[in-house]
């Protein structure tokens, strides 16, 4: 009777774990807690963070449909996201973790675009806002920031 | 009285080029399926079958200012089940219901319109394009790499199976030509 005891906690306690990690999805190496930064600390000034690993959380918004090479996180400010991007297959985000929390620990990269491509991209933005844009008005070139991760943990 | 025991290369090659073949059967399978739906994702997505339904919503009063009743309204217009994951606001028009079952609901307030958007995987594609991209684990890449060695064994001793007027170092020797220039062709031109 006691060994049936032992077997049947050591049963519940297995299953507990198993169900545990069964919602938690692990890409490359484990994130470092310790390195945990607000997306709207980072988005504010972003070149200051972009010399070593930073960790960040946030709801999965957007998942690249064809690759799952890059994902969107929604900031913890209204309106604002941060990519994350990986090269193809170094990573595979699924579709269907739109909406999970992810943590994601890795490099912020900075891409400098030319005055012409950030004329696109913001009428693009306009464009999906479906918000009027003046390309004129747009008179200075922006730089667009995004994560490269070492590690990332989806949790459902 | 000799008994010199020789080997018969041509059997050999026979037998091997048979049993390697049926082998390789099953991976020829896996890699030519997800070699064409890799070849075709810009027009077809190979992972994941998505839909996406629009309902028309114009005369509503959004509770714009708090989002559980917000998202409540919209389950409720959407007439869907599923419980609610998360929820995001994309922009000041649109706002985003995220569902435990990987689909979501949008909102878009300067169109009047929830868009669901439906995503099933489809997960014998997945598996064979996970497979030929080697996104498993790096062990999938060596036995890949062997994989690529038998295939390159069959080749080879596919030319020396047949003798005769069908060999094909005889007038066949114009296929063999051929599917080698065809690729060829295509670097060059």
């Amino acid at each position: 009777m006691f060994l049936k005891s032992k077997t049947f906690i050591a049963f519940s306690l297995a299953l507990l774990s198993f169900s545990q990690h069964a919602f938690s999805l692990q890409f490359g190496n484990q994130v470092d807690s310790d390195k945990l930064i607000k997306i709207s600390t980072v988005m504010a000034s972003p070149d200051d963070y972009l010399a070593s690993p930073i960790t960040v959380e946030g709801t999965i918004t957007g998942v690249c449909e064809k690759r799952g090479c890059w994902m969107t996180l929604a900031s913890d400010k209204r309106f604002e996201n941060l990519r994350i991007k990986v090269e193809d297959g170094d990573m595979v985000f699924p579709m269907t973790a739109k909406g999970s929390k992810a943590i994601v620990t890795g490099k912020l990269d900075k891409i400098q675009l030319s005055l012409g491509r950030t004329k696109a991209l913001l009428a693009h933005k306009a464009q999906q806002a479906g918000e009027s844009f003046d390309a004129n008005s747009v008179t200075e070139a922006m730089a667009i920031y995004q994560l490269v991760p070492s590690g990332v943990e989806i949790i459902e | 009285m000799s008994n010199k025991s020789s080997i018969n290369w041509f059997k050999l090659n026979r037998n091997l080029h048979r049993d390697i073949g049926y082998f390789c059967v099953g991976l020829v399978i896996i890699f030519a399926v997800s070699g064409i739906a890799v070849n075709h994702k810009d027009d077809w997505n190979p992972n994941y079958k998505v839909s996406h339904q629009q309902i028309s919503v114009s005369d509503e009063t959004w509770q714009l200012d708090n989002d559980e009743l917000l998202i409540e309204q919209i389950i409720s217009h959407a007439d869907v089940s599923e419980p609610v994951k998360a929820s995001y606001w994309v922009s000041p028009q649109e706002f985003k219901v995220f569902l435990k079952n990987g689909n979501n609901l949008s909102l878009k307030l300067n169109k009047d319109i929830i868009s669901y958007e439906a995503i099933e995987p489809r997960h014998v594609f997945q598996a064979f394009n996970r497979l030929h991209l080697n996104e498993t684990n790096e062990s999938w890449v060596i036995f890949s790499d062997i994989f690529a060695g038998l295939l390159l064994f069959l080749a080879i001793s596919g030319l020396f199976m047949i003798k005769g007027k069908n060999s094909p170092w005889g007038s066949r020797s114009v296929l063999v030509i051929g599917g080698m220039l065809l690729p060829a062709a295509y670097v060059f031109l």
